[in-house]
């Protein structure tokens, strides 16, 4: 009697550990691989709305892709190059100043809240000028794509040749929140290595290092 | 061939690489234990692989700079503040951090070369020990607080007509020199006295005796064909060793166009660097320096024809006629210079110099040099008013009197009494804690400035990162204290618009001229007036030698200098270029003075000297006098205590500092005034084993490259030497030993190799640090390197041959060769040390799991294992770290890379820019601050590369050729200028 609930515990926990073992066969990753990771950034940016809808290129914001070994996270300065103007979304503002039209004023200033955070981490006042009483805050990115610390990536190598960005960081002109489309393992990066040697890139033939030291040193 | 040795008790036994036995097995380790250890560790990597990494930010510019883009690296020009030399930097800025310095080319003195001192000195910059703010009487104050009561107090001392001095070493800073007249003139009678930690006062003493002026020559060795040093360092330590070493190297080059090579003989009392280079080398005891010098200057005069009276002369200690000879034959082309405190000694220097028809040709009078220009009559008057209770006020700049100087303890005394002691210092060091205030200056990267330190050569610093802490720059503080307040950039600005500015004509804008020299960090203007008399010999009193038993001599360490940068834990574990000992100071005795006292390696002597004793571990050196027993400066400063638990934390740990808590003992009380000058030397009065023993951290039994004893144990032919006239006879040579493997690894693009010439390496070690700096080379504390377990990715062997006055010395610095045919590769089981297709031997971190075979099979053995997590826990410390080189973790073997850092950020820069990489487009670390440049790296695929051409040299070696592993590093033998 004893011996048989044993067993029938053994086996209903058997099947329950296969069954969540399977069920997240999808979600299973070797230690370090982050693909997926989605975290919530400290203003709701959009990469759907700025490279897929309105088709900024890549460079514009990340320009140290071509000069440097880090792409780089625009600088606040860059954002405002069209957001000391565009203030809010454009549906709201055709919205306020239909709305001005008919009541005869000059259309109010409309800022959405997340505009606010980059205006406030640049200490503005509300007509969008340096406030000196406000404190200046950098934005802090939850950063997405990180190698380990014994792996050197470099932009420039990859770009200037004429890598495309989507290749490694996926269909970024669909993303509303930015999410980790590869592995980035050794072994993804290799295999690419390898391939392009044959394959060349944007149709020129290129000399993919698959030496060791061309990542670790 | 010459047989060359390490040391004189080379142990009997062959010390292996890891002398230390792992314990596993004693109690075995059996299958269960291992089944429970695989378990837990795979859940463990279960679990972590379950788990996100930690977040991260990433934190952009708010406005970015538009010159600056993150990752980048950028260089700026500025000037050296480790020592009194004045040489050009290049300081690498990664992402607001300065993290390394390099050699600027562009600078006049130091050609882009830079010394192991000033390598390291990037360290200071991030020393959490470094002063933050003001004290009052040793509590945290504000500087409107300290400003406000200093200059009450001069106020005061204005009005009582007290005495005000400036301490301070040689200012090679004119604005700063023009700064602090300024400050003094403001009190009647108020002097500014200087004094330089390693004194050459005697130098500047002669000179004013002869030619009426207080002046240090330029000494030009480029242009010296005939050389005679009387224990004179050039090459290590004296006055401006990078620019010295640049221009021996010059003069003794067989590659340049036309070929030369000068001869050099040194005349010293212990081994020094110089003298381990001298073609021919004579050991004479201090007292007898004088009279080598005096035989000398009767020999020129006989053959001058001129008159020179030196009452009776004695029999010369050395031969000296076939150097007179050759002095006389190379009038005009020769240098005679000396390091002698002694007045006398370099008068006759100079009556040597100016009857070869030197000055004018390989002396420099009309653009002295300002390297030196303490006056010890001065500093010993200031210490009698110091004693006496005359001094109001003292300001104490870049110097550490305390330490520095005899009877330091009642100095300290004396300055605690002083009504207003201000010292500028940037740690608590032994001067500042007893000075009433204490207002630190910036570190050197952190300020502007400006050096002149040959006249005509301004050298300009600028700042390159904010400063760290609530720290003011002396020209601030000067100014401040006088009512001004103003920038120390602004005060500069002012100074080269009104001072420096008018002295040259090429530019007419004082904004282009000032741009372009803060840009290039060196310009060229005619230099300041002096007046200086020709020459007029004076009557030399000669004093009879006080023969004695044993000579003391106390010496400035490569490296550690007069003690300035104790604190500095790069500069503590660099090996000695000459007796290879770490972290620590010893007396250096003779094999004949050891084997007459019955003392070995490591017995604590007790000697006397002057009325004061000292107790430090012996250590035996070849080549040094035997009367002569020789201590470095610079041990046992009070920085050094934060030393006590460097290195790895463990079980079997031992102090990295002695009994008294300090990193060896302080040889400056042991120094004395005597006829105006501060002495190096001096008679030792009595000297005897203790019966305590010491060990010593000496590296210079590790890592040796002998066969081993089982295998027949003799010594292997490392080093290749020849004469000059060989070295010219010899023909390139050919043929090349058979090869058994096939050549199965093409290396079609660039191939990567090294060429290094003994001939022009001087030992000096500043590629070690500049190694260390470059590649993230921990500091290991010195029970570990006692263990054998320096970290040191270049290391610099030395070799003896022969004894006594015929001691030969051998410098070869020793790091990777990137075998074509590794040892290494073959016996690495997880394929963490590979080939790759441009010549090079990868060492993958990663993949290493530490089985060490690799170090074991290395012929060379220049792999270094990491048996620990060195700590980095000092996170203002870590700043220096190098972004682009990993810093490796416990277990992972590790080795010279050949800078592979440096090769793919040139290769991507290239390929971005759309280039070629043109020769000498990539250097090494070590290659860039060798001051002799003994060092080439490059394609050797490529035939018209300067390595290419270099090891086509008939002098081209490979050490250990007879293994045929095919080395990516050839060796260009070691040629000295005599005739065996």
């Amino acid at each position: 009697m004893n011996q048989r609930v044993v067993t029938w515990v053994l086996v209903v926990g058997l099947g329950f550990s296969f069954f969540m073992l399977f069920g997240k066969v999808g979600a299973f990753r070797l230690p370090g691989n982050q693909q997926g990771y989605e975290p919530v950034q400290p203003i709701a940016y959009s990469h759907r709305l700025h490279a897929g809808e309105l088709q900024i290129a890549c460079l514009y914001c990340h320009s140290g892709a071509e000069l440097s070994r880090h792409a780089g996270i625009p600088s606040a300065n860059i954002c405002m190059n069209c957001h000391k103007f565009v203030t809010a979304t454009l549906g709201a503002m055709h919205a306020e100043d239909d709305v001005a039209q008919k009541e005869k004023r000059p259309p109010r200033r409309l800022v959405s809240s997340e505009l606010q955070k980059l205006y406030d981490a640049l200490g503005l006042n509300e007509n969008l000028e340096r406030d000196p009483a406000k404190e200046q805050k950098p934005v802090a990115w939850v950063r997405i794509h990180k190698l380990p610390d014994f792996a050197y990536f470099d932009h420039r190598a990859h770009v200037g040749v004429g890598v495309e960005c989507q290749q490694c960081h996926g269909q970024v002109t669909t993303m509303e929140r930015m999410r980790q489309a590869e592995d980035l393992s050794m072994g993804w990066c290799v295999n690419c290595h390898r391939d392009v040697n044959r394959t060349g890139v944007a149709g020129k033939p290129v000399q993919a290092s698959i030496d060791c030291q061309t990542c670790h040193y | 061939m010459t047989e060359y040795w390490k040391s004189l008790n080379e142990p009997s036994s062959e010390q292996d690489e890891f002398p230390e036995l792992l314990q596993i097995g004693s109690h075995g380790f059996g299958r269960r234990g291992f089944l429970k250890a695989a378990g837990f560790s795979f859940a463990g990597a279960m679990l972590a692989g379950c788990s996100r990494a930690p977040v991260e930010k990433a934190i952009p510019h708010l406005n970015k700079p538009e010159e600056i883009t993150p990752g980048v690296a950028y260089h700026y020009a500025s000037t050296c503040g480790a020592c009194s030399a004045g040489c050009g930097l290049l300081v690498k800025v990664r992402d607001g951090r300065p993290v390394k310095l390099e050699g600027n080319p562009q600078h006049a003195l130091s050609r882009g070369a830079l010394c192991a001192v000033g390598q390291a000195s990037i360290l200071g910059l991030y020393d959490s020990l470094r002063l933050k703010s003001p004290l009052r009487g040793g509590t945290q104050a504000g500087w409107e607080e300290v400003d406000r009561e200093i200059t009450a107090e001069l106020d005061a001392f204005r009005r009582d007509r007290k005495a005000v001095r400036f301490l301070s070493p040689a200012i090679l800073s004119p604005t700063l020199r023009h700064m602090i007249d300024r400050f003094l003139q403001g009190f009647p009678g108020a002097r500014h006295v200087v004094y330089d930690p390693l004194s050459c006062s005697a130098i500047l003493d002669a000179h004013q005796a002869t030619h009426g002026a207080r002046v240090l020559p330029h000494y030009r060795f480029e242009r010296a064909e005939v050389i005679a040093g009387f224990d004179a360092d050039f090459l290590g330590t004296w006055i401006s060793p990078v620019e010295f070493t640049a221009g021996y190297a010059a003069g003794r080059s067989l590659e340049g166009e036309p070929a030369r090579f000068s001869y050099h003989i040194q005349f010293e009392p212990r081994l020094s660097i110089t003298g381990s280079k001298a073609d021919r080398r004579i050991r004479v005891a201090p007292s007898e320096l004088e009279t080598v010098v005096a035989h000398l200057a009767a020999l020129i005069a006989m053959k001058a024809g001129a008159a020179l009276d030196l009452g009776p002369l004695g029999p010369p200690p050395a031969p000296l006629e076939p150097l007179a000879d050759r002095l006389w034959n190379a009038r005009g082309r020769s240098l005679v210079v000396s390091g002698s405190q002694d007045v006398t000694t370099q008068v006759l220097v100079n009556y040597l110099n100016h009857t070869l028809g030197n000055y004018g040709a390989t002396l420099d009078l009309d653009r002295p040099s300002a390297q030196r220009q303490g006056n010890d009559r001065q500093l010993e008057g200031l210490i009698g008013e110091l004693r006496e209770g005359q001094v109001a006020a003292l300001f104490v700049y870049g110097v550490n009197p305390v330490y520095d100087l005899p009877d330091g303890e009642a100095l300290a005394r004396a300055i605690q009494k002083v009504p207003l002691a201000v010292s500028f210092a940037e740690r608590l060091d032994e001067t500042a804690s007893v000075s009433r205030y204490v207002c630190p200056d910036h570190h050197y990267l952190e300020s502007w400035g400006d050096a002149e330190p040959v006249s005509g050569v301004l050298s300009l610093t600028q700042p390159v990162i904010r400063p760290l802490g609530d720290t003011r720059s002396v020209l601030e503080s000067l100014a401040a204290w006088q009512g001004i307040r103003k920038s120390a950039y602004d005060l500069s600005r002012e100074s080269w618009q009104a001072s420096v500015f008018p002295r040259q004509t090429q530019e007419k804008s004082f904004q282009t001229w000032s741009d372009k020299a803060v840009h290039d960090g060196c310009v060229e203007v005619a230099p300041a007036r002096t007046a200086i008399r020709p020459f007029s010999m004076v009557a030399v009193e000669r004093k009879p030698p006080a023969r004695a038993a044993f000579e003391l001599v106390l010496y400035p360490k490569a490296g550690m200098l007069d003690g300035r940068h104790a604190y500095n834990p790069w500069l503590q574990e660099l090996p000695d270029p000459i007796t290879k000992v770490t972290w620590d100071n010893y007396a250096c005795l003779s094999p004949t003075a050891a084997a007459n006292l019955g003392v070995s390696d490591g017995d604590v002597v007790r000697l006397e000297a002057r009325g004061k004793t000292l107790e430090l571990p012996a250590l035996i050196q070849p080549g040094q006098h035997d009367r002569v027993v020789a201590i470095a400066l610079g041990y046992g400063r009070k920085e050094t205590q934060r030393f006590a638990k460097i290195g790895p934390a463990w079980l079997h740990r031992r102090l990295s500092v002695g009994e008294d808590g300090y990193v060896g003992k302080a040889a400056s009380p042991l120094l004395a005034f005597s006829g105006s000058t501060l002495r190096y030397s001096a008679v030792c009065d009595k000297i005897g084993k203790t019966g305590r023993r010491q060990e010593l951290a000496a590296t210079q039994h590790h890592h040796n490259i002998h066969v081993p004893k089982e295998l027949g144990g003799e010594r292997r032919p490392v080093i290749e030497e020849r004469t000059l006239e060989e070295a010219r006879r010899r023909g390139p040579e050919t043929g090349h030993a058979a090869d058994l493997w096939p050549p199965d690894h093409a290396v079609p693009g660039q191939r990567w190799g090294m060429a290094i010439d003994l001939t022009a390496c001087t030992g000096c070690s500043a590629c070690v640090i500049a190694c260390q700096v470059e590649n993230n080379v921990p500091v290991v504390g010195k029970d570990e390197v006692r263990r054998q377990r320096e970290m040191h990715w270049i290391r610099l062997d030395r070799y003896y041959s022969g004894e006594g006055d015929s001691l030969t010395v051998a410098h070869q610095p020793m790091l990777c060769q990137h075998c074509e045919h590794a040892p290494c590769e073959t016996v690495c089981p997880v394929l963490a040390t590979v080939h790759s297709a441009d010549g090079l031997n990868q060492q993958v971190y990663n993949r290493c799991v530490g089985t060490r075979y690799c170090a074991n099979n290395c012929p060379y053995k220049v792999r270094r294992f990491n048996w620990f997590d060195y700590p980095h826990e000092d996170k203002l410390q870590n700043m220096v770290l190098n972004p682009d080189v990993t810093v490796r973790s416990r277990g992972v073997m590790e080795k010279c890379s050949f800078c592979i850092q440096r090769i793919q950020e040139a290769r991507i820069e290239a390929r971005r820019r759309g280039e070629e990489i043109e020769d000498g487009d990539i250097r090494t670390a070590c290659q860039q601050t060798c001051p002799a440049g003994a060092i080439v790296f490059g394609d050797m695929n490529d035939p018209e590369s300067r390595i290419s051409k270099l090891l086509e040299s008939p002098r081209r070696y490979h050490v250990l050729e007879d293994l045929n592993v095919l080395p990516s590093i050839g060796y260009l033998a070691l040629v000295r200028n005599r005739d065996t």
